[in-house]
């Protein structure tokens, strides 16, 4: 490696930056409080309850959701009901939303003036609290679960069912004694992946959780609040333990025990037809669930075209005007996602090139590094940026900088792990051919191997842009009133009331998001692989 | 043979724009081997499935002993699968997929157990009941999901390619094993391979198969010897297929030109009349090679060696003999050795077969 002096600096920036942007952050949040805050913990009644809640609510909404997702991807992979499409597009449209978007929908609908409760049904009920987050919850991250559980319920060797049938194993019996063990690893995986989601959830919290605060929500409150950063990295702390556990557990340990490994020659599949009271019961859930997803669409788009939701039902079209005449923070958005998205792609591509190409030392390290946000609460990496980088000796305090910088390194463990996938898939006898002929590392990976893994840039690209553009959990204590994007608006609207113009926003960011997936589908069709989870 | 165990008539079975089976009609006697022989694609595995009951026939009947199953679901057809790939449940260890079906169906817990310990003694896997799939070999794994079929006592054993992902000695082992197993144990059994050697070894009744439609059935023999047309000829071992035209025709006897010479054959099945385009076909091991003068002896061709591989039993010999490219296979070469330069070679006339039309085009 001595003597290729550009692999060997390439070595370096990418492990500088990581060391920088990665390793210094999540240290500076544990050593910036004093051991006494740590110590005090037990003694806070806000931090116990927030710890409590947390906890319920992961319990909770993990259970739900991995439910939900079980079913939709039992429905579509398993039965031959009718809109298995619409099932289909409902369970992936929300993986590409705002993350608080369902929350502040179901505000809209049934919350004390909403649309449905109020207005529909004349009901004095209020959604705020913990069952509003349930629900809100649920509905946001089952299409996580449901993605995963599809992957495995379809990798499941048909053989393995039709051995089953052969041997007397019908309907209920074969899905308890074949299909479901099968797939049990899968679900176990699904629900600790949704459930580190749920644990780090903001956005839902923070809009219709009302007094019920949970750990998230409790480390803004603290800065918010009481402007105590030491308590909000301790709460972050605590956070980050049991989010870290679940990610190494369901990477390390479910990841292995999987049976998925085990496949045999896909075959033409005819199943044996679904019971009528089954497919019924299936198909009537997803109807219900997919009608509870097209809600929050319905509600925020028509939100943003009338004047005051809940008392003025007049349309109007000075929202969405307002979101293009004298709002910054919309052109901020796409501009900090575009330059994020691409670097955080360049860098996750070239890391995955370096650690499944070349041996160097500590190449253990940059693999887990690069891995390592993926484990990370959005509220953890935010205050790790807040801390680490708003004071001297590196002041980044109210720049557009902070915040790219914070939305590349909070996306790279996705790209990356697409791109191991596709350096994988790509025999390195290719490389050493070009190496033979005379090329060197870095001309190998740009003229080589590059072409090759072009398509999984692009999904690292769009699968960053989008998280950036929509993320608000890793972006609340770093924006200020210079570097503003439109999430920590919609926030701010929200919790003051202003349902129109968050709604226009969020609609705006909607269209943003679909626009470019859209065009990413257009471009590079059915070989995107967007959630390689 | 005796009675009539299954009878497929006219099945049909199309995947959308597909047509996987083409009104296939066979009998299939009680105790029999019979196998399913044909490239991938043929339909072969889809009339195995629709046998087994994992597919519906969009036309035909199917019976197994006089009845009709077409829509009797899997587990009750007693048609009892072994599948390519195993199928093992990896959830579940060895001694647990054998009683797998015999649990399903309610069998006492008592029975079960002698049965399945009856099983794997059987079948030589004893000791491997608490491993789990992953953790034993290839062969192992092989016996394990014959076992879990023969357990459950079935009246039909229906087996697919279960030999084509063992290594190639394994394979041979275990061939010869099956066929004396099905032949102790008298279970009528479905076999579906592209291997024709394969086919030819265990069977005792053979239909090739192509593009959904059942070529010709016959003994391994016939399907060897006598094949019906080109493509049988072909897929079924090696042939020497040469185009020739019949110029003489006398009782039984007939005489083919084949531009290089006139070869006498003994030909009883079809009825060429002279002047007609017929292709021969001549299996390599019924071919004398000699490097001596054989001067105008009946039915001799001469040529010259371009090329031999060595097999140890045998060497295979490429002669070229005007345009015609002959192969023959000398057996025991221990004493002879390898051959070389102009060589002459010889036919017996009634060890050729007639096929009717050129090479090409018919199938």
């Amino acid at each position: 490696m001595l003597r290729e002096p550009l692999l060997l600096a390439t070595v370096l920036v990418i492990g500088i930056c990581l060391i920088l942007f990665v390793l210094y952050p999540i240290v500076r949040v544990f050593t910036y409080p004093t051991l006494k805050d740590f110590v005090e913990v037990p003694r806070n009644i806000r931090y116990l309850r927030a710890i409590r809640n947390s906890l319920l609510m992961v319990i909770l909404s993990t259970s739900t959701a991995t439910l939900f997702g079980f079913l939709f991807a039992y429905t579509v992979t398993r039965t031959d009901v009718p809109l298995k499409s619409v099932f289909k597009l409902v369970s992936i449209l929300p993986l590409f939303s705002p993350p608080f978007m369902v929350a502040f929908s179901y505000l809209m609908m049934f919350g004390k003036n909403g649309l449905i409760t109020a207005h529909l049904f004349g009901l004095r009920v209020s959604i705020l609290g913990w069952h509003g987050l349930w629900l809100s919850e649920t509905i946001a991250f089952f299409p996580v679960a449901a993605l995963v559980m599809e992957g495995v319920l379809q990798s499941i060797a048909p053989s393995l069912e039709y051995a089953g049938r052969n041997l007397g194993a019908t309907g209920f019996t074969l899905f308890r004694t074949i299909t479901f063990p099968l797939a049990r690893p899968g679900v176990a995986g699904a629900a600790l992946l949704v459930s580190i989601l749920i644990l780090a959830d903001f956005g839902n919290p923070i809009m219709i959780a009302g007094d019920f605060s949970v750990l998230a929500t409790e480390a803004w409150l603290r800065v918010e609040g009481w402007g105590d950063v030491s308590g909000a990295a301790v709460l972050s702390s605590i956070l980050l333990l049991p989010s870290l556990a679940i990610f190494l557990i369901q990477r390390y340990w479910v990841g292995r025990s999987s049976y998925i490994t085990i496949t045999g020659k896909p075959s033409q599949v005819e199943r044996e037809p679904t019971k009528w009271f089954v497919r019924w019961s299936l198909f009537s859930f997803c109807f219900l669930v997919s009608v509870m997803v097209i809600l929050v669409y319905v509600a925020l788009v028509a939100g943003a075209f009338v004047r005051g939701w809940g008392f003025d039902w007049t349309p109007t079209l000075q929202y969405i005007r307002s979101i293009f005449s004298r709002s910054p923070e919309l052109i901020h958005s796409l501009t900090f996602a575009v330059a994020a998205g691409f670097t955080s792609a360049a860098f996750s591509i070239t890391a995955s090139y370096l650690v499944s190409r070349k041996r160097f030392p500590l190449h253990k390290l940059m693999d887990f590094t690069c891995i390592l946000p993926a484990a990370l609460p959005g509220i953890f990496f935010g205050i790790g940026y807040s801390v680490a980088f708003t004071r001297p000796p590196i002041d980044l305090y109210g720049t557009a900088a902070i915040i790219i910088l914070s939305m590349i390194f909070w996306n790279i463990s996705m790209g990356y792990q697409t791109g191991i996938g596709a350096f994988q898939q790509i025999s390195p006898s290719l490389g050493e051919a070009a190496s033979n002929l005379g090329a060197g590392s870095m001309k190998i990976l740009w003229q080589i191997e590059a072409p090759l893994v072009k398509t999984s840039f692009f999904s690292a690209f769009i699968v960053s842009f989008i998280r950036a553009v929509t993320t608000l959990s890793v972006i609340v204590f770093l924006a200020t009133s210079s570097n503003i994007v439109a999430t920590f608006t919609i926030m701010n609207l929200v919790s003051d009331g202003f349902y129109g113009k968050a709604a226009a926003l969020t609609t705006a960011l909607l269209l943003i998001a679909f626009t470019v997936l859209g065009l990413a589908k257009l471009l590079i069709g059915k070989r995107m692989e967007l959630f390689r989870i | 043979m005796s009675t009539i165990h299954i009878k497929i008539d006219n099945a049909s079975k199309s995947f959308g724009p597909v047509e996987a089976l083409k009104g296939v009609s066979i009998d299939i006697p009680r105790g029999s081997f019979t196998t399913f022989l044909g490239p991938s694609g043929c339909g072969k595995t889809t009339m195995l499935r629709t046998i087994a009951g994992f597919y519906n026939l969009d036309n035909g009947d199917i019976y197994i002993g006089g009845r009709l199953i077409n829509d009797v679901p899997s587990h009750q057809r007693n048609a009892i699968m072994v599948f390519q790939d195993y199928a093992l449940f990896p959830h579940m260890n060895i001694g647990a997929n054998i009683a797998y079906g015999l649990k399903i169906n309610k069998i006492p817990q008592e029975e079960i157990r002698r049965r399945v310990a009856r099983t794997i003694q059987y079948l030589g896997i004893e000791g491997l009941e608490s491993r789990s799939p992953g953790q034993i070999s290839g062969g192992q794994q092989q016996r394990a999901a014959l076992a879990r079929a023969l357990v459950m006592e079935p009246e039909v054993l229906l087996l697919d390619e279960p030999l084509s992902n063992l290594d190639a000695k394994l394979r041979m082992n275990i061939r010869a094993e099956l066929r004396q197993l099905q032949k102790r144990l008298g279970i009528t059994t479905i076999y579906v391979t592209h291997d024709q050697a394969e086919a030819l070894a265990l069977s005792d009744q053979i239909a090739v198969m192509s593009k959904g439609q059942i070529i010709q059935i016959g003994s391994p023999w016939e399907i060897y010897y006598k094949p019906r047309n080109m493509f049988v000829a072909d897929f079924v071992g090696t042939a020497n297929l040469v185009p020739g035209k019949v110029t003489e025709k006398n009782g039984r006897e007939v005489t083919v030109d084949i531009g290089e010479a006139r070869l006498r054959i003994e030909e009883p099945i079809f009825e060429i009349e002279p002047g007609g385009q017929v292709t021969l076909c001549i299996r390599p091991e019924t071919i004398q090679l000699s490097v001596s003068e054989a001067g105008e002896s009946l039915n001799s061709l001469q040529g010259v060696i371009t090329n031999y591989i060595f097999e140890g039993a045998l060497v295979r010999y490429w002669v070229e003999v005007g345009k015609h490219v002959i192969i023959a296979d000398v057996f025991d070469p221990s004493d002879k050795g390898i051959y070389t330069g102009e060589v002459t070679l010889s036919v017996h006339p009634n060890k050729v077969h007639v096929l009717s039309g050129p090479p090409q085009g018919s199938n």
